[in-house]
C-alpha cells in the first residue's frame, strides 16, 4: 500500500495552485468559499489568477507556487485549480525531498494525472484524482461527486456504485487504484513518471479526443504491457468525442472493448470518473476491491 | 567468404584508425563474419550480380506490390502511381487490400494483416509502396511474422501511420526503409520531387539533397544514422517492441493537424524519456496544418516549441525539412547514414557510405 498522506482536520490548511493552464481567480471564488465552510483554511498560490500566454504563469513561476506549497508544512492538502497542460513541463524540476518526509493530498484530475503517476511510481504516495475548483462552481459543489472530494479529505472510505454495462466483464478484483486521463497514461510511458499496472485496478478517463485515437492511445498501452498482469480496469467517461470525415466505425466504448475484452480481468464500464460533473474521488495508490457482477458494479476503499 | 554490405552502412562507427590501416579489409571481414554470426539479419542477397546490399535496389522489370495496411484506398486514387511506376519500367502488384474498406480502414485487422504478410512473403515482390497513412498499422503490427523480410528484404515505403513499420523494423532488424509518398500521395506530374526522389531511391540513386537554411536552424555538422516519422506515431510506439533507441543518431519528425499545446506534450514525452538526448541531429519536416484551441490559444510558433526541448544540447538542428504532410515530400532512407550539414544559407543531407554496386564497395574498401 502506499504511504497515506494524514488526512484532513477542522483548521487545516489547503493550498490552491495552477501549474497547468490559466485560471482567472473568479473561477475559483466560490472553491475557496465552500473549502473555508467545509471548516478549513485556504492559502492561494501565486499562479491562480496569474497568465503567462497559455500557462498560468511561466515554468518558473508555476514550479516555484508549487514548490512552495510542497514544502510548506503548514499546507496539508493542495487542491489543483485547473489541469490544461503544463504539468509535464515542471514536473521534472519539482525538489519531492520535503514532500517525501512529510507527504500530503495532492488532488485534481486532467493533467494532474501527471503528478499522481509520478508521486506514485517514485515515492508511492497516495493522492486524490477528484474534482477541482471549477467543479464547486454553480451550486455544484453540493453534488455527491464533490462531496465525494470532502469525504475523501476526512478519510472517509469510499464505497461506489455505478450502473452495469453490456460490455463488463464479471469479476473481482482487489488491488491498488491507479490511472487517470487517458491522453496521460499514453504520454507518460517511457517517461520517469510511467506507472507500473502489475497486480493494479487501472482506471481511465479522456475528453474531446478522436475515436482513432483513443483506440491508438489503447493500443500504446496494450503494447507497452499496462493491461498484462492487470487486477481489473475502469472505463469511465469518455466525453465529447470526435470522429474524421470517415467515420471510425464504432463508437469510442465499442472501440474500447473490442481491445479489452479478451483479458481475463473484471472490467467495468461507464464508471462515474470524468471530465463532466460525474467524477468521484478516487485515490490513487489505495487499495480497493473492485466487484463486476450481473445486476451491480462496486468500488469499495478498503 | 561472405561481405556483409549492410555493415558498411555502420562503418562509420568503426574507430578511424581501423579505417586508415592496411588491414582493413582482412579486419573488416573477420569482423563481419563475427557480426554475421551474432545478428543474420545483416543477411546478403546474393542477386545475379553477385552483389547486393540490403534491401536490394530496384531495376527494370521488377514488381512493386500495393498493400493497405491502414486507411481504406481507392483504385481510382492510386492511378497516378501505378503509372508512375510502369513508367519506371516497373510491374506491379494490388494487394486484395485496394480498394477494400472495413470501417475507416482497408479491410478488417485480418485482412489488412494476411495481404500485408503475403507480400512480405512473396519473392517475387521487390518492393511495397503501402497504401495510404491514416490509423490502423498499429494494430496489426505485433502479428507480422517477419521471418521472410529478414531472409530477403525489400524496401517499404510509407509515412505518417506508417511510421510504426519504419520505427518497428529499425528497433528489431535494422534493415533500412525509405520514408517517402505512398499510393494515394503521387500526381501525374513526373517531375514532381516526391516522386522524383522516391524513384532515386528505389534505384539505387545516393541521397544528396541541398536546402535552404532558415533563421531558426541550429548550425553545425554530424554524422548519423537517419531514423523517425511522424511524432504521434513515433510517440505512440514508446515503450512497445517498435520503441526506437534514438543514441548517436539523427532524428527525422513531422506532423500534422496536431494542436500546437499537443506537439510540445509530445516533444516533453520524447525528451522526459530520453529521446533528445543523445542525438546527432534534428531534421524537422512538415507541421502541417497545425491546430489551436480558439478560447486558449498557445501561441508559440513550432519552431521554438522544438527549440526549447533540444537547448541544452549542441547537434545541428533543421526546420522545414521538404518531408511530410506536404506536395514535396521527398524520399528518405531510414536506417542508413549521412552526413548532415546545416549552415547560414545551406542545409545539406548526403547518404554516407552509399553502396550499390560492387565498385562502389571496393572503392570503400580500398580507400
Amino acid at each position: 500500500m502506499a504511504v497515506i498522506p494524514p488526512y484532513l482536520n477542522k483548521g487545516d490548511t489547503i493550498g490552491i495552485v495552477c501549474p497547468a493552464g490559466f485560471m482567472p481567480y473568479e473561477k475559483a471564488e466560490t472553491c475557496i468559499n465552500v473549502l473555508q465552510t467545509w471548516g478549513y483554511r485556504v492559502k492561494v498560490g501565486k499562479t491562480l489568477g496569474n497568465q503567462h500566454y497559455y500557462f498560468s504563469g511561466t515554468d518558473k513561476e508555476r514550479l516555484e507556487d508549487l514548490q512552495e506549497m510542497l514544502d510548506d508544512d503548514n499546507i496539508k492538502a493542495i487542491l489543483f485549480g485547473r489541469g490544461g497542460y503544463g504539468v509535464g513541463r515542471i514536473i521534472d524540476d519539482i525538489n519531492f525531498k520535503k514532500f517525501k518526509k512529510k507527504p500530503k493530498w495532492l488532488i485534481g484530475y486532467s493533467d494532474i494525472t501527471v503528478l499522481h503517476s509520478h508521486i506514485y511510481s517514485r515515492y508511492k504516495v497516495a493522492s486524490i484524482h477528484s474534482p477541482m475548483a471549477a467543479a464547486f462552481n454553480e451550486g455544484e459543489y453540493n453534488n455527491e461527486y464533490v462531496q465525494s472530494l470532502r469525504k475523501a479529505l476526512k478519510g472517509v472510505k469510499a464505497k461506489y456504485t455505478c450502473d452495469i454495462h453490456q460490455y463488463n466483464n464479471r469479476g473481482t478484483a482487489t488491488g491498488e487504484l491507479v490511472g487517470g486521463n487517458l491522453s496521460l497514461l499514453a504520454n507518460l510511458v517511457g517517461t520517469p513518471s510511467d506507472i507500473n499496472t502489475k497486480g493494479k485496478i487501472l482506471f481511465m478517463e479522456d475528453i474531446g479526443e478522436y475515436i482513432y485515437n483513443v483506440d491508438r492511445m489503447l493500443y500504446q498501452l496494450r503494447r507497452s504491457g499496462k493491461f498484462n498482469s492487470l487486477a481489473g480496469l475502469i472505463i469511465g467517461g469518455f466525453t465529447d468525442m470526435k470522429d474524421t470525415t470517415i467515420p471510425f466505425g464504432t463508437d469510442v466504448y465499442d472501440a474500447i472493448n473490442n481491445i479489452v475484452r479478451d483479458y481475463n480481468f473484471p472490467v467495468c464500464f461507464n464508471f462515474p470518473v470524468s471530465h463532466s460533473k460525474e467524477n468521484y474521488a478516487l485515490k490513487v495508490g489505495v487499495e480497493y476491491t473492485l466487484t463486476v457482477k450481473n445486476k451491480k458494479v462496486t468500488l469499495q476503499e478498503l | 567468404m561472405l561481405l556483409h554490405a549492410q555493415l558498411l552502412l555502420y562503418i562509420f562507427t568503426v574507430p578511424k584508425q581501423l579505417m586508415n590501416r592496411k588491414g582493413f579489409l582482412r579486419t573488416f571481414v573477420s569482423t563481419s563474419a563475427a557480426l554475421f554470426l551474432a545478428n543474420k539479419s545483416w543477411a546478403f542477397n546474393n542477386e545475379e550480380t553477385g552483389f547486393c546490399p540490403v534491401p536490394c535496389y530496384l531495376k527494370a522489370g521488377d514488381t512493386v506490390g500495393i498493400t493497405c495496411p491502414a486507411g481504406n484506398v481507392d483504385l481510382l486514387k492510386i492511378q497516378s502511381c501505378i503509372d508512375a511506376l510502369k513508367r519506371w519500367g516497373l510491374n506491379v502488384k494490388l494487394g486484395k487490400t485496394v480498394g477494400t474498406q472495413w470501417q475507416r480502414f482497408a479491410g478488417t485487422d485480418d485482412e489488412r494483416l494476411s495481404d500485408f504478410q503475403e507480400m512480405l512473403n512473396d519473392e517475387s515482390i521487390h518492393a511495397i509502396i503501402f497504401g495510404k497513412g491514416g490509423y490502423g498499422s498499429m494494430r496489426i503490427i505485433d502479428k507480422i511474422n517477419w521471418d521472410s523480410f529478414r531472409k530477403k528484404p525489400k524496401w517499404l515505403v510509407g509515412y505518417s501511420d506508417l511510421t510504426i513499420v519504419h520505427a518497428h523494423i529499425h528497433a528489431n532488424m535494422r534493415i533500412p526503409t525509405i520514408h517517402g509518398h505512398m499510393s494515394t500521395g503521387f500526381s501525374a506530374d513526373p517531375t514532381d520531387l516526391s516522386s522524383v526522389t522516391l524513384q532515386q531511391a528505389l534505384f539505387g540513386e545516393k541521397i544528396e539533397y541541398k536546402i535552404s537554411s532558415f533563421p531558426t536552424n541550429r548550425k553545425g555538422q554530424a554524422s548519423g544514422i537517419l531514423v523517425g516519422g511522424n511524432l504521434s506515431l513515433l510517440h505512440a510506439a514508446s515503450g512497445s517492441k517498435s520503441d526506437i533507441s534514438t543514441g548517436g543518431k539523427i532524428l527525422f519528425i513531422e506532423d500534422v493537424s496536431e494542436y500546437k499545446y499537443n506537439i510540445d506534450r509530445m516533444m516533453m514525452s520524447l525528451k522526459r524519456s530520453g529521446k533528445l538526448e543523445n542525438l546527432k541531429g534534428l531534421i524537422v519536416g512538415g507541421f502541417t496544418a497545425t491546430k489551436e484551441n480558439f478560447e486558449e490559444p498557445f501561441n508559440v510558433p513550432v519552431e521554438e516549441i522544438i527549440l526549447e526541448k533540444v537547448k541544452e544540447y549542441n547537434y545541428p538542428v533543421c526546420f522545414h525539412f521538404p518531408a511530410g504532410h506536404m506536395k514535396e515530400n521527398r524520399a528518405l532512407k531510414f536506417g542508413v547514414a549521412y552526413d548532415f550539414q546545416v549552415g547560414d544559407t545551406e542545409v545539406v543531407l548526403n547518404e554516407k557510405l552509399h553502396i550499390s554496386s560492387l565498385n562502389d564497395f571496393r572503392a570503400i574498401a580500398n580507400n
